[in-house]
């Protein structure tokens, strides 16, 4: 394997695709790479490539989650977010970027079980363990999208810059199908360089998880107020972020049977998430 | 070759890219302070500061340590938070504690005076199956008695 | 004079008969109380060396030349090997032995359980070992596996013929009385995770295999190793001197030791083989599940009349029975006691000790259910509770040799008190509650155990056991003993241990018996030491030996006369006092066991499921207490493991392949700093009169005890809801909270 640290995002970009992957934090793709779940000729070390900080509403790709967690510029969800998603030094080290393209915590995934989202034919955690699991989007596999601050980002309405594109955080995101089993739309050498998150007039984001601190996210709850409408970002409940207007749509999840108690959960942080707004 | 800097020294060293800087620092270099607990970031023993800000050397590709000093436990043997460690019996089979110190020299150095609460945020990452947390939070909070 | 006994000796509830010499143990106990050291609150002697990184654990030894092993593992819980490339492996780069199922016999091609191990191989770095695997290429019959703990019950695959109890007339009890109450409460599957993994390094010199390893048990692993290679058992020497946790689940070789032994006789050089975390997680033992039913019958005024219980509990492939039944016999005075326990055996991986094996899982079964029966008798927990103080061991009516339960009772009062108080601050969703519950363990400790003392010309005093220190402090109780018998200052004696080679036998740091197993030994060691100093000091200054003594560091006579020890050592130039010290025997026809009561308060969100631990108060009698600034670091780490056991731990296995699935420290969720309550510890303190010249028994394993029934029975006290299953998690808390609401329900619609 080989490390190549580009100077700036053009060079990274036709750096990545065919067999280099970009290499930011690293906090997921290094465990991944060792466990053979993903495999790279080339590492294409993002640390020169793409941008890092906070102007106003813009937040570069490569700033880290600690950084956001304690920046009076980023709304409150987003802060938030980021304070409660894994650990301190996994948020000193992980970047906004990569976190967006975290993979799924599911552990039949992780043990490479040769699972419907590896490319196989059955999803284990259906009739398996999956009280960590999905309760909207399942059908197919239930994995659960653990990224917090992609929920808040997600009720916050932001946008992404790649280095080709701008989309929103909700077009960025799909559901794995049988021709693609990827979670986002972005091309392999397609990097994401900036986000842009609107001030919302309010937000916060509530979780619920097994510890008090350092756990993945049962159910997340992402809330942002713009005038009188309220946006909501879930956490820990479908393959990718999920966003629902209100709690009545879930009235529509789809649990497992070990993850109904999820939609409880789910019901109870959005009306808090609601009345702290 | 790569240079990495580490307690103040220079060391160069020839790695393959795949190669973590915790297994650099012990095997390669003999560092044996900074712990292996988990090898996949979970758990925290593996803490040494890059550019004074605590990271998980398991999962931290030396190649991409880069100009960034490195801290070790040995790079702070001298750090009032081990007396503190000592004093208040933050520890019991010790083999979180070298990465509980880091943790916590990087929390006090930018906090000189944590409450409760930012101590809790900012050691949550290092986990103490002995569950000697009590006396850790004590240490933290006494650290320069 | 040296003395042949027969004698009962116990390990984590597990007694076996045999013959032991002791020597006489002559010696007074010391008063009551905070002594000049004993007693004391005192710092690790050890403390820097850990906390700098100085200290060298079995994860640190690097030897010249050394090689590193891989275990090929099974990937399935039951299987039979069809082809493997041995060949292939022993062709790629870096690899110097390869060893299969014919090699070893902790390897096979019929593999019982995930994890077991298959084949293993020693290259020049382990991910060199690990890349020749994956060339092995297995093919594999894969075999239906047994996983349900009742399916093997009936099927009678079990580890052990089912272990009765049956005193008085358990029918008889029931129709005396006036309340029965009945409930099922099941115990998860705990992995212990010490953050040190199973690990040795094995090197040969000569005819002696020399072998770090990361161990609870020096001793035993030496005889382990021995018998295994047919070697004289003083021809492995066992090397820990520092270990990083095991909680129970290091008291044995472990197959990555026999490997590490085999590669390292074929290779000729140093062979490491360390699991890795998932390894750990999987192959290197479990606190097993149980399955619990049980009954509690009562005389309106509380009045115990009759106790029973079947136990379930899910061994795996191999391990044993712990004694899950055991605080429903012996805890409260009932004569009418049934209890039947059964140990599946099964396709998981194999059960290890877990830190008060069995009364753990048994302790949350049965205080759980007192508080049922308190809550139907009207009757408040901790008063029921006293009423049944039983008075001597129920098994055999053996008097205890002490038993503070009621001093426990009394000083928890305070903290049982707060309920009201605790409760009044439940708002909107948080629901708050208190809880009680008790405990009771082994933890006597026993011969034989040893300790030698040298003493220079310096003065200075160095202990010599071949004892391990898991993390309990056992090197600085052992220091403060010795100091506090030779009344030198604790900076003057040094404890080495850890070697097989250097050192006398010493017992297991397991069920709680290292300071009470050892701890008289090295009093009655230094004792000989400080007699032979005196008998010296009357020479040299001619005085009758019994004017003198040795305080401070001086020898002092009775009209005031005193010399610095130095003067009296200081003769000797390069000759040494000697001593040494055997632990004596337990009283025979006594019971030796530990006491406790704790009272835990808790927040509970009702619309989330979420569970706070805001404050647990320990209250525990463990005898005389060497070290109480590391004895509350004990009791606070039994709490903390205990509150992951009630909340957050479980080990998750495949239902249809019996894999584990919670192998990494992300999806089993021990606790973290964030998850701790406040923990006021008091221990009683009261020496135990009958045990040995200290008078302590061991803390290692009582705080861990009580925990979850504690945090059950507030949950129940702050909201009405009936926890039965552990862990607590947010999914069960709210299922338990729809059952009491459905039970509301029912009992509102039902006619009056």
């Amino acid at each position: 394997m080989e490390l190549r640290r580009p100077p700036d995002a053009q060079h990274a970009v036709a750096a990545l695709g065919n067999g280099s992957l970009a290499l930011a934090g690293g906090t997921d793709l290094v465990p991944l790479l060792r466990d053979g779940i993903v495999r790279a000729d080339t590492l294409v070390h993002l640390a020169d490539a793409v941008p890092r900080g906070i102007d106003g509403t813009r937040i570069g790709a490569g700033t880290t989650l600690a950084e956001l967690e304690v920046d009076p510029q980023v709304p409150a969800a987003l802060r938030e977010a980021c304070a409660q998603a894994a650990s301190p030094q996994l948020r000193s080290m992980g970047t906004i970027g990569g976190n967006l393209r975290q993979a799924t915590r599911c552990w039949y995934w992780r043990l490479r079980f040769p699972c419907w989202l590896h490319g196989g034919e059955v999803c284990h955690a259906k009739a398996g363990q999956h009280r960590e699991h999905a309760i909207f989007g399942n059908e197919r596999c239930a994995s659960a999208h653990p990224s917090d601050p992609a929920a808040a980002l997600l009720a916050l309405g932001a946008r992404v810059r790649t280095d080709r594109r701008e989309l929103s955080v909700a077009e960025l995101y799909r559901l794995p199908t049988d021709e693609s089993r990827d979670v986002v739309v972005l091309a392999p050498d397609e990097l994401v360089l900036e986000l842009d998150v609107p001030l919302p007039d309010a937000s916060v984001y509530l979780k619920a998880m097994d510890r008090k601190k350092w756990a993945f996210p049962l159910v997340g709850v992402a809330a942002a107020r713009f005038g009188d409408r309220v946006a909501f970002g879930l956490a820990g409940v479908a393959p990718i972020p999920w966003a629902v207007d209100s709690a009545d749509d879930l009235d529509r999840a789809t649990p497992l049977p070990g993850t109904a108690y999820k939609v409880q959960i789910a019901r109870a942080l959005i009306a808090r998430a609601f009345s702290a707004l | 070759m790569l240079e990495l800097t580490i307690n103040g020294g220079v060391h160069t060293l020839d790695l393959p890219v795949d190669r973590p800087l915790a297994y650099v620092l012990r095997e390669d270099l003999g560092l044996t302070g900074t712990k292996i607990a988990c090898g996949e970031g979970h758990c925290g023993a593996c803490t040494v500061l890059l550019d004074g800000i605590p990271t998980l050397s398991c999962i931290t590709l030396a190649h991409t340590v880069g100009e960034r000093e490195v801290t070790t436990i040995e790079g702070l043997r001298e750090h009032p938070l081990v007396d503190a460690f000592v004093r208040t019996d933050a520890l019991q089979c010790g083999f979180c504690t070298p990465g509980q110190i880091v943790s916590a020299s990087a929390l006090v150095a930018a906090n000189p005076s944590p409450t409760r609460d930012e101590v809790r945020h900012a050691m949550a990452g290092n986990l103490c199956r002995c569950g000697a947390y009590p006396k850790i939070e004590e240490a933290i909070l006494t650290w320069r008695d | 004079m040296a003395r042949l006994i027969r004698t009962e000796k116990e390990v984590e509830g597990r007694f076996t008969e045999q013959w032991i010499v002791v020597e006489e143990d002559a010696l007074d106990q010391w008063p009551a109380g905070p002594r000049t050291v004993v007693g004391q609150p005192t710092r690790r002697v050890d403390g820097v060396e850990r906390a700098t990184g100085a200290a060298v654990y079995t994860a640190d030894v690097q030897l010249p030349g050394m090689l590193h092993a891989a275990v090929l593992r099974s990937p399935h819980a039951r299987a039979r090997l069809v082809r493997l490339d041995l060949d292939a492996v022993r062709a790629a780069p870096g690899v110097r032995a390869v060893i299969g199922p014919d090699d070893l016999d902790v390897l096979t091609s019929e593999p019982c359980y995930e994890g077991h191990g298959v084949a293993a191989v020693a290259a020049d770095s382990f991910e060199a070992a690990r890349a020749a695997l994956e060339l092995a290429a297995p093919e594999w019959e894969v075999l239906e596996p047994l996983l349900d703990p009742e399916e093997a019950v009936r099927r009678e695959s079990l580890l052990a013929e089912p272990r009765r109890h049956d005193r008085g007339d358990f029918d008889r009890g029931l129709a005396a009385a006036d309340v029965v109450v009945q409930a099922e409460y099941r115990t998860q599957t705990l992995l212990h995770n010490p953050l040190e993994t199973h690990q040795s390094v094995c090197h040969w010199e000569g005819d002696t295999l020399v072998l770090y390893t990361s161990t609870q048990n020096i001793w035993g692993v030496r005889d382990e190793v021995a018998d295994a290679f047919g070697l004289p058992h003083d021809g492995v020497r066992v090397i820990c001197r520092f270990m990083g946790g095991g909680f129970g689940a290091k008291n044995d070789a472990g197959d990555y030791t026999l490997v590490a032994a085999e590669l390292a006789r074929r290779t000729g050089r140093p062979v490491r083989c360390a699991l890795t975390r998932r390894e750990e997680n999987v192959v290197s033992g479990n606190r097993n599940a149980t399955i619990q039913r049980l009954t509690a019958a009562a005389r309106s005024d509380g009045t115990l009349t009759a106790l029973g219980g079947e136990f379930v509990s899910a061994l795996g492939w191999d391990g044993w029975l712990g004694p899950t039944a055991g605080p429903m016999q012996m805890l409260y005075a009932c004569a009418n006691v049934r209890t039947v326990e059964y140990g599946a055996k099964l396709n998981l991986p194999p059960m290890a000790a877990f830190r008060a094996p069995g009364f753990v899982e048994g302790t949350f079964g049965l205080e759980c259910l007192l508080d049922e029966l308190a809550a139907r008798l009207e009757l408040d927990p901790l008063e029921l509770r006293r009423r049944n103080h039983a008075d001597s061991d129920g098994t055999d009516d053996r008097p205890y040799t002490s038993k503070n339960l009621m001093e426990c009772y009394r000083r928890a009062e305070t903290h049982w008190e707060r309920r009201h108080e605790v409760r009044a601050r439940s708002e909107g969703p948080w629901k708050r509650g208190v809880g009680m519950a008790s405990q009771i363990w082994y933890g006597g400790g026993g011969p034989p155990s040893y300790a030698w003392i040298r003493v220079g010309s310096d003065g200075r005093a160095v202990v010599v056991t071949a004892m391990q220190d898991i993390g309990t402090g056992t090197r600085t109780a052992m220091a403060q003993i010795a100091a506090e018998e030779l009344g030198v200052p604790l900076e003057h004696v040094r404890v080495e241990i850890g070697d097989s080679a250097r050192g006398p036998y010493s017992v297991i740091s397991g069920g709680s018996s290292t300071t009470p197993s050892m701890g008289p030994a090295v009093r009655s060691a230094a004792a000989d030491v400080k007699r032979q100093i005196l008998e010296i000091a009357a020479q040299r200054f001619h005085l009758e030996e019994r004017v003198l003594d040795l305080k401070g560091g001086n020898v002092v006579s009775a009209d005031g006369g005193s010399w610095s020890l130095e003067e009296v050592t200081g003769l000797l130039e390069d000759a040494q006092i000697l001593g040494k010290g055997a632990r004596g025997p337990n009283p025979t026809g006594m019971r030796v066991m530990t006491f406790g009561a704790q009272v835990a308060e808790v927040a509970v969100d009702v619309e989330t499921g979420e569970v706070r631990v805001e404050r647990v108060a320990a209250i525990h009698d463990v005898g005389r207490i060497v070290n109480p600034l590391g004895a509350s670091s004990q009791v606070e780490g039994g709490i903390i493991q205990a509150i992951g056991h009630a909340l957050s731990e479980e080990r998750l296995d495949d239902p249809a392949t019996g894999l584990v699935l919670t192998q990494t420290l992300d999806a089993y969720k021990v606790p973290t700093i964030a998850d701790v309550p406040e923990i006021v510890t008091e221990l009683v303190d009261v020496p135990d009169e009958h045990l040995t010249n200290l008078g302590s028994k061991g803390l290692g394993e009582p705080p861990i005890i009580p925990t979850a029934a504690a945090i059950a029975n507030a949950i129940r006290d702050a909201t009405g809801a009936d926890v039965r299953s552990l862990p607590i998690t947010r999914e069960e808390l709210l299922h338990a909270l729809e059952a009491a609401r459905e039970q509301e329900r029912r009992g509102a619609a039902a006619p009056a």
